[in-house]
């Protein structure tokens, strides 16, 4: 490329004269490494008591799951443009053990190249019979994972699964009734969270591109707190829901 | 409307005696206006070619196509299943009306209904691709041959996306789709991609200029994305009449094809007629409008019972011919309009209610802009008349094309506008008749364009290595895009890490994205009645400017820039409104320099501003100027590639009396070398433009009203020089295209020939003082052979010559 090309494209490049990344010496992202770049942190929380069968009339589901089946996620993504440019650099999920303590596993990728061992890791997260529960997952972090597991040319553990987007039913049930339907809303509303110095959603991106380019870790460690709330309170809201049992209003059978 | 007598009742009944074909219209325009008449020849039609359907056609396809009244194939038709099954890519190029569709038919039903093939169907226009399924959705019917076919387009509802993604065998899109919509999703076209088996990418002749080099680089990201789902497919494209089919196919998917030349479809004979308007004042060399001419003729065809269409230039034009002719033919509100207008900007249902009323034959006369040049169906027609050149030799045949039955004989009229390129052609017939047409030329890996759809590249999948994109390393780009911050490096891969999607911001038809809404205020609702490109808004929707549509005047009362949005009202004014351009230049950069004759070419990179200082006033029919208003808009600004010729003060102050006789000549050898560069080249003339400046970029030239030079400052007010100023007067010819597009670098290896082609335009001009064709319009008192504008112009030109 010539140097006359190169000062054209830069003169047409829409560069960012944003504050330069300082590079920080705090580098410590929590958990333990499971392969290069893929960070592992396992939570056992003692949260609400789950009886054994869910119901899931509320979803006009026609049978109660087993507890034991439900597997709770939420992913942390580089942005909300889409498309096959946009990537989970975390996936959180939350399962009931046996004991009744909900057990909170987080994946955090500090590198673009460990993608591929996380959504490895996380399918193996996944069994046959598993039931989904996320918030928004349906239409936002299943079709992305499934973008990603395709770029990876790995198979999809989501395909088939019966998932239950909490959501939907939040929305019939409490629209209009509440300033907005989301998660934060409803974890207020329903079980009474209040998160303190709670890092937005909307600064994760930013918090993993920084640390990516040699930042400070001390905001992704906030995003893996900020997940981990996230999954504590989609647990709590489904027992919420369930005992509710069937909803007025709600459309046809959804699995 | 206004009713008006028909006042042409008995001077066209000279004409008209009982109802015509193409010939005899054509004969009895000759015999009445034989001075009008530069060049007139006869295209003989030819007998059809035909071959059986071929053996291996599937046996449905085969009945199918029997039930619909198709026992046999055109040879080209032919030709093109024998190369498909033989694995090639295959272009194939001939006339408007010849079967093409059934070239790429045949073999995508036939993989779809054998192997669960699958196609994607590429057209320019949303029309178009409607057009197409619908014909596919016959033929299926016909057959029962269970192939599903859907267009895929902006119009298309969320909830259908998913079923077209998945069960669509054939899906019938365009490249701005493809583009921004299924590529960025490519994951969820997986399993049409896994089994992508034919591309079939029609009218490629559009492909051309920027459009055509956006377009490569979205079938470069095409190919990129089927290679990683493993699949190479087959490329069939179709092309109206060019110079370079075979080499344009194989520029745009960078392949070798094989090009299907040959037409079997049988035409009938085409007349043409080359018209130049008459001379009102030959010292002037000033003509009557062409509008005046292309309203007789397109008046005398349909009275004489004849289906015609006209072309004309710009949308405005359509308006104002479709208002002259209906003034003959609608003025009774009764009964159903014989006249339609059809353009870009009509709403997409207006536009499909006209081609519905013209293949029905209840349209007597259609006025329209180049959007029926392509593939639309609007049935048989008799007569094709052009207001004014289209720009090239392949347009122009495209749109002759548009008239012809198969047994009768069709007329084809093209009328020269006062426009230099106009004048020169029509008065050099034997360059039209001996001309091939045009070569389409792409430049996919200019630079700006490569980095926008590298950038799309990258979002749809990763870079690795030294990945090759085009032709290029992609490497630089790569690294461009990760200063910017787009792109995060990781080893030897480059990841996509921003939070945009790309491809929003990367329009393939224009420079500058976002289109105009115009709307309607009239009695206090606000509907939207138009849209308009933003290439095309400053000089249509400033305030004050009368917007047509259907020939109904709309005057624009606020134009919100930011907001795309222009504000009109209903008006019942009796004129038109044309808006006053200005461009300037500035010299950043100089590539390569060399003599020429006693002066100095140039080629690098300019800055340009362009700016709409204000508009006009027309008066209908009479044409008068009955004033002029302001406008205040943004300039627009450019960084791009020129070519330039200057002469040092020194030769000026020995070889011209004034300062003023040297601008002249500087103005008039630019029209001179523009007309000859724009032909030299083959650009449309949008694409290249021309500039009379300093070489600083202290102070530009316009032609003034009387057409003589007159000095502007970098504030585009009038100003002049004083006598001790340096004084570098400049011609400029830069590509209309940030970056250029490949234009500049092939006119500065031609300088010498430029130069030496325009000095013989001038001289062989029979104009005295100089004329639109030559070095623009001149007024009566310039005469003087001395100091003429021509004179000056070349005497400009001579010491810029060859020594």
């Amino acid at each position: 490329m010539s140097p006359d090309v190169r000062r054209l494209l830069q003169r047409h490049a829409q560069l960012r004269h944003g504050p330069p990344v300082r590079a920080s010496s705090d580098r410590d992202v929590s958990g333990v490494e499971l392969s290069p770049g893929l960070r592992y942190i396992e939570i056992l929380a003692d949260w609400l008591a789950p009886p054994p069968l869910i119901e899931t009339a509320f979803a006009r589901w026609p049978e109660p799951v087993a507890t034991r089946r439900l597997l709770h996620f939420d992913t942390e993504t580089t942005g909300l443009a889409g498309g096959t440019g946009t990537r989970a650099f975390m996936i959180g999920a939350a399962d009931w053990l046996a004991d009744g303590r909900l057990r909170l596993r987080q994946l955090t990728t500090t590198s673009m190249a460990a993608e591929s061992a996380m959504l490895r890791t996380f399918a193996q997260w996944i069994e046959p019979d598993t039931v989904l529960v996320s918030y928004n997952g349906k239409c936002y972090d299943a079709p992305l994972l499934r973008t990603r597991y395709r770029l990876a040319r790995l198979a999809d553990p989501l395909a088939g699964l019966g998932h239950l987007d909490l959501l939907h039913p939040v929305r019939r049930h409490w629209k209009g009734c509440w300033e907005n339907c989301r998660l934060a809303t409803a974890e207020r509303q329903l079980l009474g969270v209040v998160r303190e110095d709670d890092l937005p959603g909307s600064e994760a991106p930013a918090a993993w591109l920084s640390y990516l380019r040699g930042g400070s870790a001390k905001d992704l460690r906030r995003v893996a707190e900020h997940n981990a709330q996230d999954l504590k309170s989609l647990a709590g809201v489904l027992l919420y829901m369930s005992a509710l049992g069937d909803i007025p209003g709600a459309s046809g059978p959804r699995r | 409307m206004n009713a008006l007598p028909d006042r042409y009742q008995a001077s066209d009944e000279v004409i008209l005696r009982g109802p015509g074909d193409g010939r005899t219209l054509a004969q009895r325009l000759s015999k009445r206006y034989a001075s009008r008449i530069t060049g007139a020849f006869v295209v003989p039609g030819r007998e059809g070619s035909f071959a059986p359907l071929p053996e291996d056609l599937p046996p449905a396809l085969a009945n199918a196509l029997r039930e619909r009244g198709i026992g046999q194939l055109y040879s080209h038709q032919h030709e093109a299943w024998v190369a498909t099954q033989a694995g090639a890519h295959v272009a194939v190029v001939t006339p408007t009306a010849s079967g093409k569709s059934l070239c790429y038919t045949l073999p995508v039903i036939a993989a779809a209904m054998q192997h669960n093939a699958k196609a994607l169907y590429l057209f320019p226009t949303k029309a178009l691709a409607q057009d197409q399924v619908a014909e596919l959705l016959e033929l299926n019917q016909a057959g029962n041959l269970g192939v599903k076919a859907f267009t895929f387009d902006g119009d298309t509802p969320g909830d259908a996306r998913q079923a077209i993604r998945l069960h669509g065998d054939v899906v019938v899109s365009n490249p701005d789709m493809l583009h921004q919509a299924i590529l960025p999703h490519h994951t969820k076209w997986a399993q049409f991609f896994e089994n992508l088996r034919y591309v079939v990418i029609d009218e490629i002749h559009t492909y051309r200029g920027v459009f055509g080099s956006h377009v490569a680089n979205v079938i470069r990201r095409l190919q990129r994305v089927c290679a990683f789902y493993g699949v190479t497919p087959q490329f069939i494209l179709c092309s109206a009449t060019i110079g370079n089919p075979q080499e344009h196919a194989e520029a745009l998917i960078e392949s070798p094809v094989i090009a299907i030349t040959r037409s079997g479809a049988p035409t009938g004979d085409k007349h043409v007629l080359l018209w130049n308007p008459p001379v009102i004042n030959p010292d002037l060399g000033l003509r009557a409008s062409a509008r005046s001419q292309t309203n007789r003729i397109a008046r005398l065809a349909i009275k004489s019972g004849m289906k015609t269409l006209v072309f004309a230039q710009s949308r405005s034009m359509v308006e104002v011919l479709t208002k002259y002719l209906k003034d003959v033919f609608d003025h009774d509100p009764r009964k159903p309009p014989r006249i339609r207008a059809y353009r870009g900007g009509y709403l997409p249902k207006e536009r499909r209610a006209a081609e519905r009323e013209m293949r029905a034959g209840n349209v007597d006369g259609i006025v329209s802009t180049s959007a029926l040049e392509l593939g639309v169906d609007i049935g048989s027609l008799d007569v094709v008349v052009l207001n004014g050149y289209p720009g090239s030799v392949a347009a122009t045949w495209q749109r002759f094309g548009r008239a012809g039955r198969r047994q009768q004989s069709a007329l084809g009229v093209l009328v020269a506008s006062s426009d230099p390129l106009d004048q020169y052609l029509v008065r050099h017939p034997e360059f039209f008749q001996g001309a091939s047409p045009e070569h389409a030329r792409i430049a996919p890996d200019q630079p700006l364009i490569l980095l926008d759809h590298i950038r799309c590249a990258a979002f749809e999948l990763p870079f690795r290595g030294d990945e090759v994109f085009g032709n290029e390393a992609a490497t630089p780009w790569l690294e461009i895009l990760g200063e910017e911050g787009v792109l995060h490096r990781e080893g030897d891969r480059w990841e996509w890490i921003a939070d945009s999607y790309p491809a929003n911001a990367v329009s393939l038809r224009s420079v500058a994205d976002g289109n105009f809404v115009v709307v309607d205020r009239t009695g206090g609702k606000q509907t939207i009645i138009a849209e308009v490109d933003f290439s095309a808004a400053a000089v249509t929707l400033y305030e004050g400017a009368i917007h047509m549509i259907q020939s109904v005047p709309f005057q624009v009362e606020r134009l919100d820039w930011e907001g795309r949005k222009a504000y009109v009202t209903r008006t019942h004014v009796d004129y038109y409104t044309d808006a006053i351009d200005y461009t300037r230049l500035k010299v950043l950069d100089c590539f390569d320099s060399s003599s020429a004759g006693r002066g100095h070419a140039h080629h690098g990179e300019v800055h340009v501003v362009r700016r709409v200082a204000g508009y006009k006033k027309i008066r209908y029919y009479s044409h008068e100027n009955i004033g002029y208003g302001p406008v205040n808009l943004p300039d627009q600004e450019l960084h791009t590639t020129a070519v330039w010729w200057q002469l040092t003060q020194r030769v000026l102050d020995a070889e011209f009396d004034d300062r003023q006789q040297a601008l002249d000549g500087f103005l008039g050898a630019a029209c001179a070398i523009h007309i000859v560069a724009t032909v030299a080249v083959m650009a449309e003339s949008r694409d290249l433009q021309k500039s009379v400046g300093s070489g600083d970029g202290a102070w530009f030239v316009s032609a003034d009203i009387s057409g003589r030079g007159q000095l502007r400052g970098a504030d585009g007010q009038p100003t002049s020089l004083a006598a001790d100023a340096p004084f570098t007067p400049t011609v400029y010819l830069y590509d209309a295209f940030p970056g250029g597009v490949g234009l500049s670098a092939p006119l500065f290896e031609r300088r010498e020939d430029l130069i030496a082609r325009s000095q013989s335009l001038i001289e062989r001009c029979d104009c005295r003082g100089g004329c639109p064709a030559c070095v623009g319009p001149v007024l009566a008192a310039d005469e003087d052979a001395h100091a003429s504008p021509k004179a000056a112009a070349l005497r400009v030109l001579a010491l810029l010559a060859a020594l």
